[in-house]
């Protein structure tokens, strides 16, 4: 024992001699019993650095001599990181979960989690939302301030308003300006050492009439209506620059301070433009969008073997092919010549065991595949020639950087710049690019990463479209990318950066954390442009299931459908969304105005689109169709998980997790049976 | 057509024993065998299966191996989370699993033995995989592997396993692999799959100790910590331990470093190099380069200190090897393809090995009866099976 004993005490104090052998027994003497841990404040600016220090103490409060402390960090895996002796290294605003240990050897480690906050540092400039320049004489007009640090991370600070000439125009500390008499005033906005001022100028002209409009008008819930507010004064003269308060009631919608307004619900509302004094109002009658329709199966290819992953259709027409994964090592090949009996015609074996991702060139002469899980581990993509579609040959493969997996890839021709894959990179985060112009020889031509350190760096989708890419990189957002568009003067070997739209996806899945605890999955997951929007899907998982339930009853799915407006490039803004009650929103298709889904647990689901967009897309009744995929013989027994759709000649492929493929039609909208 | 008749025998979840089997391809040992019996007691093993998100539960008794349950394990209903690393705790109360994939860092889950039901989980680095917990039962080391990232040195996670927190990571090498502690407990073993490296970790400092060259011919010894990483090993790993080297490599690309039974010898599989080295620990020489077969990738040991078992993943086979001689007992074939992880039964009778097949083919458990060398069952689990360990 005296042996143990002594070795132990040098295994704390004084690394083993090579080669000594002896047991890790419990550490002689005293056991930690606390962590004394400084400083006890424990909030720090961003991107600033901390040092923690610990002592750990034994149950008389004396330090523990020999005890290893470590530091380490224990959440907040993107905002800040933490050296092993206690440096905090901050990378953003938020709360940095920090483990702190004392080990002894042979002994149950002492463990203290504490929180650091990451706050920003001071007011370095202030954004404001509605810089309204001109107030007529009399009008209200509430001014909306924001506070930043110099790294642009919003503070919680309460701005402060007060007017260079109170005598023109007055305000609250709170911002709510009225305006007294003609003149010019500035409207400053404070906070700490930040201001931002505000020209104001009132015009000396009264308004003595006000008109909206349109005065009337008649339309269907989810439609934009444009209102206008026309000040006169009493010569009948118009006022121009202002800009009137919106507001409507009774019902349910938004209007903005554009005067574009959407109802949610069908009846008679009336639309208010108020400049204090002077108000005037517009009606609008909404009648029911009344776009729902009833589908019919037309045929169906159940798949049980594995779970059923994309679904591709040849641009002929008449034939599919259907990925597989959960140890799926094969993809269908379909023949869809008669939608009613869709037959399996090939498959092609490939070492992997998820074909997560298939598509061809327009030319319809090669099909491209991903791959994931390889016993080789080698992944990457594989190419096949199309010559007989029904029989794909495989011709080629690339792994090269590739190894980890490719999840999705996307086949695209610029007659400028011969063929590519553009294709995400399961390890890195990556996005590569590929030029398969000669498809028995690709060869990579770049490969982009999203500006931030690796950990974190996730890519999960493409879509490219009219030379630039749409990358749905996960805890990124949205990022746009020119690949030959030219809009930047990217190409496939250069692309350029053209805009990133990001949000925050712990904030708007917080009901997803409460339901299954931290760590859950969410991120952006595919994006889809159609016009001057961007549909972005996200891809959420609570982090644990239902305890006590099995099967279909387990867990769900969550996410949120945006749709973003690109209009202006550089200022990419979302501007309306569809979130289902119950399931989630993965891949889309669009075909004119209208929008396929496959909504995971929540089915298959269509959406009218057309006309502008703006506001909750399912509560304006814009829903055309669902379809519930399940099916008794699924994967898993009656229960939908819908992954996507095709959408060709007036039918929709739909592919379903569980359930294989379906084959389904929109069938015209009901008659009205007296 | 053997092959697929044992296959049928084995098409149910339950596999009879086969006594005298017929899967054995060469008995390289000299001296008879006892004829296989039917084992008296019930083992259970726990078999991670990275294609199915999945451990099975298998027993082997007088009955023959039977899978038990399937556990699922991980966080992505659509996505693979990989379950690749498995360790039993000391206690055999708990066993514990790591699951690679993520997005992009993998987790580790502690569950509890009797009733399969996940108590805690972690997330660690990027691809956690081998693991192991201290004999004391309070720490788990985890290597972070990173197959999916750069080539850049990863590290090693200490997870105190009552808590179930990361209390750090030690910076180790590229791919840190196939890792073991001494039985003692004090100190921990990785092999660095890219820089031909082994890294010794003192358990009570948490810090590197010493490491060690295994590329044939540069064989050498070292204390503190790697200076530089990346020492020149081909960096193509795309094979992971599936791609034969290239005529004239000398590299070792280690893939596990095995204690022996009284901790003073280490082996060290070189998956690229098909053989061991053996080193010892206390000179920290090597002793000898041990042959094994095509591609060797994991270890273990029996307890009796006599017997070396090493899967080799490009031969479809086993080898065990006669540790005192050197001497290669037998080399036993398997089933399928892509022979992954080794466990030994606590009283040295039977070693249990992961299998992982290849697309779509299961896993397999095999199950070899270390006295007459000959595999006494099979039984198929979930895809690309790897982790495995001894529950009871």
């Amino acid at each position: 024992m005296l042996r143990s004993t002594t070795a132990a005490v040098l295994l704390v104090l004084t690394p083993l001699a090579a080669g000594a052998q002896a047991a890790a027994q419990p550490a002689p003497g005293p056991e930690i019993a606390s962590l004394q841990i400084t400083p006890s404040e424990r909030t720090m600016k961003a991107r600033d650095t901390m040092r923690l220090r610990v002592r750990a103490l034994d149950a008389s409060g004396n330090e523990v001599p020999g005890a290893v402390v470590r530091f380490n960090r224990a959440g907040g895996y993107f905002e800040g990181d933490v050296e092993a002796d206690g440096l905090i290294r901050s990378g953003s605003t938020g709360t940095l979960p920090v483990m702190v240990s004392a080990t002894q050897p042979g002994r149950r480690p002492v463990v203290e989690r504490l929180e650091i906050k990451m706050v920003p540092g001071p007011a370095h400039h202030i954004d404001i939302a509605t810089p309204i320049a001109t107030l007529a004489i009399g009008q209200r007009m509430r001014y909306t301030a924001t506070a930043y640090d110099n790294g642009n991370d919003k503070r919680d600070d309460r701005v402060l308003w007060t007017s260079s000439n109170p005598a023109v125009v007055q305000v609250s500390r709170d911002g709510l300006a009225r305006a007294v008499a003609p003149g010019s005033a500035k409207l400053i906005a404070t906070a700490g050492a930040a201001t931002r001022e505000v020209a104001v100028t009132v015009p000396s002209r009264r308004i003595a009439s006000l008109e909206v409009s349109p005065a009337s008008a008649d339309a269907r819930t989810g439609d934009v209506i444009r209102f206008t507010a026309k000040p006169k004064d009493a010569s009948g003269r118009a006022i121009d620059g202002l800009t009137p308060i919106w507001s409507f009631s009774p019902g349910q919608g938004v209007i903005g301070t554009d005067g574009g307004f959407v109802g949610y619900e069908q009846g008679t509302y009336t639309i208010t433009a108020s400049f204090g004094t002077q108000t005037a109002e517009a009606t609008v009658t909404l009648s029911a969008r009344d776009v729902r329709r009833p589908l019919e199966v037309v045929g169906r290819s159940a798949r049980k073997r594995f779970t059923t992953e994309e679904v591709w259709l040849h641009p002929n027409g008449k034939v599919a092919y259907l990925g597989s994964g959960s140890g799926g090592d094969l993809f269908y090949t379909l023949d869809i010549s008669n939608p009613a009996n869709p037959i399996v015609s090939d498959s092609m074996v490939l070492n992997t065991r998820r074909v997560n991702d298939l598509m061809t060139n327009a030319e319809g002469t090669i099909l491209v595949n991903t791959r994931e899980g390889a016993s080789d581990r080698k992944n990457g993509i594989v190419i096949s020639s199309l010559a007989d579609p029904l029989h794909p040959v495989k011709i080629a493969e690339f792994t090269e950087g590739m190894t980890a997996g490719v999840h999705s890839a996307f086949v695209y021709t610029q007659p400028k710049f011969g063929t590519h894959v553009y294709a995400t990179n399961d390890g890195t985060g990556a996005f590569h690019i590929i030029d398969i112009s000669d498809p028995y020889k690709p060869k990579q031509v770049a490969e982009w990463r999203s500006p931030r350190p690796d950990a974190g760096r996730s890519l999960h989708d493409v879509d490219v479209q009219d030379g630039l890419a749409y990358l749905s990189y996960w805890n990124d957002g949205l990022i746009i990318l020119d690949v030959g568009n030219g809009i930047k003067g990217g190409t496939p070997s250069n692309p350029v950066v053209v805009s990133q739209y990001k949000y925050d996806l712990n904030d708007l899945y917080r009901q997803v954390e409460l339901a299954g605890g931290p760590g859950f999955i969410r991120g952006t997951h595919t994006a889809w442009r159609h016009k001057n929007y961007v549909f972005i899907a996200d891809e959420v998982f609570p982090s644990s299931g239902v305890q006590g339930a099995k099967d279909a009853s387990a867990g769900r799915a969550y996410g949120r459908l945006q749709v973003i407006d690109v209009s202006d490039y550089a200022n990419p803004k979302s501007v309306a969304f569809y979130e289902p009650e119950f399931g989630g929103v993965h891949n889309i298709w669009i075909a004119g105005d209208t929008l396929y889904m496959g909504a995971y647990n929540a089915g298959f689901r269509t959406f009218d689109i057309s006309g502008e967009l703006r506001g909750d897309l399912r509560a304006q009744q814009r829903e055309i169709a669902h379809l519930n995929t399940a099916d008794m013989e699924g994967f898993v027994k009656n229960s939908a998980m819908t992954w996507g759709v095709v959408v060709r000649d007036g039918l929709a492929y739909v592919n379903d997790m569980y359930n294989g493929l379906w084959i389904v039609r929109m069938k015209p909208k009901r008659g009205i049976t007296p | 057509m053997r092959r697929a008749a044992v296959r049928a025998l084995c098409a149910a979840a339950a596999c009879a024993l086969l006594p005298g089997a017929k899967l054995q391809a060469q008995a390289l040992a000299t001296t008879p065998v006892p004829a296989s019996v039917p084992p008296q007691q019930v083992y259970t093993i726990a078999i991670a299966s990275e294609g199915t998100d999945e451990i099975a539960i298998v027993t082997f008794g007088p009955g023959g191996a039977r899978v038990q349950a399937k556990v699922p394990i991980g966080l992505s209903a659509t996505d693979p989370d990989g379950p690749h690393g498995l360790a039993v705790s000391p206690d055999r109360q708990f066993y514990y699993v790591s699951t690679a994939h993520g997005t992009p860092y993998g987790n580790f889950w502690k569950l509890r033995a009797s009733d399969n039901v996940i108590v805690g989980r972690v997330m660690l680095g990027n691809f956690p995989a081998t693991a192991q917990i201290t004999p004391e039962g309070h720490l788990a080391f985890v290597v972070n592997f990173n197959l999916h990232g750069d080539m850049v040195p990863s590290d090693v996670s200490v997870v105190g396993v009552d808590d179930m927190v990361e209390l750090t990571r030690i910076k180790t090498c590229t791919m840190p692999h196939g890792s073991r502690l001494n039985p003692q407990g004090t100190k921990h073993y990785s092999a660095c799959m890219m820089d031909d490296l082994l890294v010794e970790i003192d358990v009570a400092t948490l810090a590197v100790s010493r490491h060690f060259m295994l590329a044939k011919g540069k064989e050498e010894g070292m204390t503190g910590a790697p200076a530089a990483m990346s020492s020149g090993a081909a960096h193509d790993m795309s094979g992971h331990g599936m791609t034969a080297p290239a005529a004239g490599d000398d590299g070792c690309s280690p893939t596990w470093a095995q204690p022996s039974a009284d901790g003073r010898m280490l082996y060290v599989a070189c998956n690229k190099s098909s053989d061991i080295v053996q080193i010892d620990v206390a000179t920290w020489k090597m002793v000898r380069r041990i042959p094994t077969g095509a591609g060797t990738y994991n270890l273990a040991v029996t307890k009796d200190g006599t017997k070396l078992i090493a899967t080799n993943k490009r031969g479809q086979s086993v080898s065990i090897i006669h540790l005192p001689s050197g001497r290669e007992l037998a080399r036993i074939a398997t089933r399928r393809r892509v022979v992954h992880g080794a466990a030994v039964s606590p009283d040295d009778k039977y070693v249990f090995i992961s299998v992982e097949g290849v697309g779509s083919e299961p896993g397999t458990l095999e199950i070899i009866d270390l006295a007459t060398l000959k595999t006494v069952a099979t039984v198929d689990v979930g895809q690309m099976a790897g982790g495995i360990d001894v529950l009871r």
